[in-house]
């Protein structure tokens, strides 16, 4: 029996995965901590096609291949996705994991992923006979269970530039370095001629999913600064209310409270 | 600084960077034998009976009734079985094992083997313990009388958590029986106690009996008692397989879950003040031993000693209990009990200042102890007490004073900052007279017909750097080139037993016998000739003579001192803390090698930050470890520290080679107080007593120190 595959190409990697089921092994960082793993793999570090940064005018393109090294050394990199990368684990691990990896494993701490649901990311997926792209919101169907179906891989993550400039990112972690987040967040506010033209929030670690409610951001965006400040209470109390943090290590009340302080003190210096 | 202190590349630099060096897992031979435990599952029950499922050729079990001497491994009592016979005292005490040639294959069929339990009532808070291993008391002075006259008497209760040692390297170890003779080489700190050990268990003769340490990944205290333990079990399953290796290497959740760790303590403090002054103590000290003694008594006593940490108060009446519980056997780790009451006393002292509006730092050095003073135990500072010059070197290198004042005054929106610093000290080498009545070490030089020198001792390098600091001394007293001196792993069939690797005394004590019999050497030196010298322990006779029944006299030789201050930036959205820095200076008297006693010291300072606060190690409902990973037990890196600086302050010891003192466990001792009360000052709290501190109970803190600042 074969347990593993190094295709060199994508058409390979992708026919191999037509015929049997396999895990797509990227740099590996998530897997290797996994003991116990009944299928076989398929690495993906040879594979020349999925290594690309491409930076458009619009968006900005990381193939799956493409390791946190790689994205901190781009120059084209987004500020925020590099701030984030910059905190995920440590160089060793920076070193091969990727963001792809960080997306498809579907687990609510992704730092990577978090960036990506608050800038409204697609994911972009292929299989031997399709392509397809998926906004990362409808991309989970819960915790480590993605829409991917097992013949697709994850070729790339395509990341619209247009609201990233007035971005805050915060991680709580246990330590400094190589800990995975107890709650993350991002936000993103644009304001254009004193009217709140863009705002989302993303919460990582709280719940199963990483918790963007485009509804509740609604709320504010198009009210002018005064109107915003005026409604941010009732902002913040539908964030209180849409958060149902999951219990860990951490209690649920701490993982809410930081979620709740991040937000309202987010908010308040951007709306004066 | 003496020219000594001057770094040497370490004499096992370059195996362990080319990755030549072979630890336990790394031995290979075709008829291998790997080993699992069976383990208990309940934290207190009745065996009613173990029934194996059918073992296939090749493997076997074994268990009490293969222990061919007695069902004991030896520590400083004799109550741990090497396997359990009809009662189980906490969750992971092991009833039995199974070896075999193929690890998987071995593994499940311990997981196959049922044993039978009736369940018995469990007690797992030392509050709720009915059994008292030791009960010590001691003191001075007329307490009742200093507490009834007092101006202001004040009684606070202070409690700390487990600590787990993280060495790189898990507990392991490998025996093998053949020709009627047993060796048994592994991953530990004290050849001759595993040697004992498995004499006893085997119930062969010691000549029978060898020891070998294998490099070892760290041990921090983590394996100075425990690999007895295994030792005596793979022992006696080596004899019921003769002429095969049996070896066992825990992975990290069996190694997390049921190996000893720091003993979590609860300690209840009255001090009686008058006129400014603290003019008594009574303490009451409880430490959690777990289900067995193993090294809770001297754990204890060490604890008890310092409790009154570095002051000078005229009466003292201290009581410490080690306590049953049935959870795993907590044992030795850097710091050996001291860590908790120095945590008490510092914690007390900062908050009687803080009461009586002085500056604690100046509260602290009104009470420091000086030269001639007495110690807890009514025995004598004899030597220096340097803290007035240490402080100074902290204050100046941290600028404590000022920040101290200035994070008194309003702070930032989001951030808050707050300093902290500590005093202690660290008894050097054994508690008593424990090297004079019981170790009685023993060590020799062995010269080459070419002139190059062998080191016979037994001391391990555990990652300490023993084996460089001990040919420096010799190379340094034989005035030979360092390259010419040689220490290998020590071999029980080759070198004499110098004592364990314990208590911060290998250099100052087995140091000291070793540049002593280099000076009679230098003397006796032949060129050409192969020569030989022994060298015995003498206890230096300025000391007052200890006695353990009553706690009197000089406890320790000497004392290793610290300083450190610590300044933190809490983030009042998130409870998470930065540590800005830590600040610190240390006498160890001549550091033999600077570069080793700096990462001694900073690695230290790092353990005892994760001590005050990352470092958290909860237990479910059967008293079972819960943080078993790396993952779940978070241990710090060197980005957690800003700014991380040691000075080195040298007060010679001369009974020290070269004037060394104890390094090993000195930096770690008395961080968490330093970091709590630089919390406490961030937080706009007090009386916080506790360690680890999480981040959540520091966002409670912010929380309520925010509404008060509204009212
Ligand atoms: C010590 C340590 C610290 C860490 N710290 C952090 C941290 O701070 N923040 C953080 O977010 N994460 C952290 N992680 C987790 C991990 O490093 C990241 O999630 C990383 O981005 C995973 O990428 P990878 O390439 O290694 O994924 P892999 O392990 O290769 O894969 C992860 C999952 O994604 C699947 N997969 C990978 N690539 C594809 C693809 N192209 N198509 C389809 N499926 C795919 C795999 O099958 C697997 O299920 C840490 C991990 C470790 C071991």
């Amino acid at each position: 029996m074969v347990d593993r595959y190094a295709p060199t190409s994508l058409a390979a990697a992708l026919d191999l995965m037509a015929h049997e089921e396999l895990v797509p092994y990227a740099g590996g960082t998530d897997l290797m901590v996994d003991e116990a793993l009944g299928r076989p793999f398929v690495f993906l570090h040879g594979i020349e096609e999925l290594k690309g940064i491409t930076d458009n005018e619009d968006s900005f393109i990381v193939g799956a291949g493409v390791t946190y090294r790689e994205l901190l050394a781009h120059p084209a990199t987004p500020e925020l996705l590099k701030e984030a990368v910059a905190q995920i684990a440590a160089p060793a691990i920076r070193n091969t994991a990727t963001l792809a990896g960080n997306i498809a494993n579907a687990s609510p701490k992704g730092d990577g992923a978090l960036v990506c649901f608050a800038a409204d990311a697609e994911i972009v997926l292929r299989s031997a006979e399709t392509a397809r792209r998926v906004p990362i919101a409808s991309f989970y169907e819960g915790r480590g269970k993605t829409v991917r179906r097992p013949d697709e891989l994850v070729t790339a993550v395509i990341i619209p530039k247009k609201h990233l400039a007035g971005y805050r990112f915060e991680k709580v972690g246990a330590r400094k370095a190589l800990a995975i987040s107890r709650v993350s967040f991002v936000g993103l506010m644009t304001i254009e001629e004193s009217v709140v033209a863009h705002l989302a929030l993303a919460f990582g670690a709280v719940e199963d999913v990483v918790a963007r409610r485009p509804a509740i951001d609604a709320m504010l965006i198009g009210k002018t600064i005064e109107a915003a400040r005026g409604a941010a209470e009732e902002y913040l109390a539908a964030w209180d209310e849409a958060i149902q943090p999951i219990r860990g290590r951490v209690s649920a009340e701490y993982r809410k409270q930081v979620c709740l302080n991040l937000a309202r003190d987010f908010i308040t210096c951007r709306l004066g | 600084m003496h020219p000594i202190s001057q770094p040497v590349v370490k004499k096992d630099h370059t195996e362990k960077m080319a990755g030549s060096a072979e630890y336990v897992g790394d031995f290979y031979s075709t008829d291998m034998l790997h080993a699992r435990f069976v383990r208990s599952p309940h934290p207190h029950a009745r065996i009613l009976e173990i029934c194996y499922p059918e073992l296939p050729e090749g493997y076997c079990s074994v268990d009490h009734r293969d222990v061919l001497g007695e069902n004991i491994v030896h520590v400083v009592e004799d109550d741990s079985p090497v396997f359990e016979v009809d009662e189980v005292f906490y969750v992971g005490d092991p009833v039995a094992m199974i070896i075999g040639p193929d690890p998987q294959r071995v593994k499940a069929l311990a997981a196959a083997t049922e044993v039978r339990y009736e369940v018995l009532s469990a007690i797992l808070d030392i509050d709720d313990s009915d059994t008292v291993f030791f009960d010590y008391h001691y003191g001075r002075g007329d307490c009742e009388d200093a507490f009834s006259e007092a101006d202001k008497v004040y009684e606070e209760q202070f409690s700390t958590g487990y600590q787990e040692q993280a060495y790189l390297e898990t507990q392991g170890m490998s025996a093998r029986y053949e020709d009627g003779l047993l060796t048994v080489h592994g991953s530990l700190q004290c050849p001759y106690y595993v040697h004992g050990a498995i004499a006893k268990a085997t119930g062969l003769p010691k000549g029978s009996v060898r020891v070998i340490q294998d490099y070892t990944g760290g041990g921090f205290g983590g394996k100075e008692a425990y690999p007895s333990f295994l030792a005596a079990q793979l022992g006696v399953a080596a004899m019921k397989v003769p002429g095969k290796d049996v070896r066992v290497v825990y992975d990290r959740r069996e190694d997390m879950e049921f190996t000893s760790k720091r003993h979590p303590s609860r300690c209840t403090y009255r001090a009686a003040v008058k006129d400014g002054r603290v003019t008594a103590l009574e303490i009451d000290v409880r430490f959690n031993s777990g289900a067995f003694t193993t090294l809770s008594p001297v754990v204890l006593q060490r604890g008890i000693i310092a409790a009154p940490g570095v002051y000078h108060v005229p009466s003292l009446k201290v009581r410490g209990r080690g306590l049953r519980t049935h959870t795993v056997p907590t044992g030795a780790y850097r710091g050996f009990g001291a860590p908790q009451t120095f945590f008490a006393i510092e914690r007390l002292m900062d908050h009687i200042a803080a009461d009586l509006g002085q500056d604690p730092l100046d509260f602290k050095l009104a009470h420091a102890a000086k030269k001639g003073d007495p110690t807890s135990t009514s025995g004598i500072y004899h030597y220096e007490v340097p803290l007035p010059e240490m402080v100074d070197k902290v204050c100046e290198m941290s600028d404590y004073r000022a920040k101290r004042a200035a994070y008194a005054k309003e702070q930032g929106r989001r951030y808050r900052n707050g300093i902290g610093i500590a005093l202690w000290f660290h008894g050097c080498g054994f508690t008593g007279s424990g090297e004079r009545d019981f170790i009685k070490a023993v060590v020799g030089l062995h010269k080459h017909a070419d002139g190059t020198v062998e080191v016979l001792a037994c001391n391990s390098d555990i990652g300490q750097g023993i084996k460089t600091t001990f040919s420096k001394v010799v190379a340094a007293e034989l005035g030979i080139p360092y390259d010419q001196v040689s220490y290998g792993n020590p071999d029980t069939s080759r070198v004499p037993d110098s004592g364990p690797t314990v208590a911060s005394r290998s250099l100052m004590t087995v140091g000291e016998l070793l540049r002593r019999a280099a000076a009679r050497l230098r003397e006796e030196w032949v060129d050409g000739q192969e020569q030989s010298v022994e060298e015995h322990y003498h206890e230096p006779d300025f000391m007052l003579p200890f006695s353990l029944e009553d706690f009197s006299g000089d406890a320790y030789p000497t004392y290793a001192w610290g300083v450190s201050a610590i300044e933190l930036r809490y983030d009042s959205l998130t409870g998470a803390n930065d540590i800005v820095g830590c600040w610190s200076s240390f006498d160890v008297g001549t550091p033999i090698d600077l570069a080793i006693v700096t990462g001694q010291m900073e690695g230290g300072v790092l353990q005892g930050l994760g001590y005050s606060s990352m470092e958290q190690m909860a237990t479910d409902a059967n008293g079972r470890i819960r943080n078993n990973s790396y993952s779940d037990y978070i241990i710090p890196t060197s980005a957690d520290v800003g700014e991380l600086a040691v000075s080195m302050h040298v007060v010679e010891f001369p009974f020290g080679p070269y004037g060394a003192k104890g390094a090993g466990e000195l930096p770690l001792v008395g961080i968490a107080p330093a970091f709590v009360e630089a919390a406490e000052q961030a937080l706009g709290a007090r009386g916080i007593n506790h360690i680890p501190l999480k981040a959540e109970e520091a966002l409670e803190y912010l929380g309520a120190a925010q509404k008060e600042a509204h009212r």
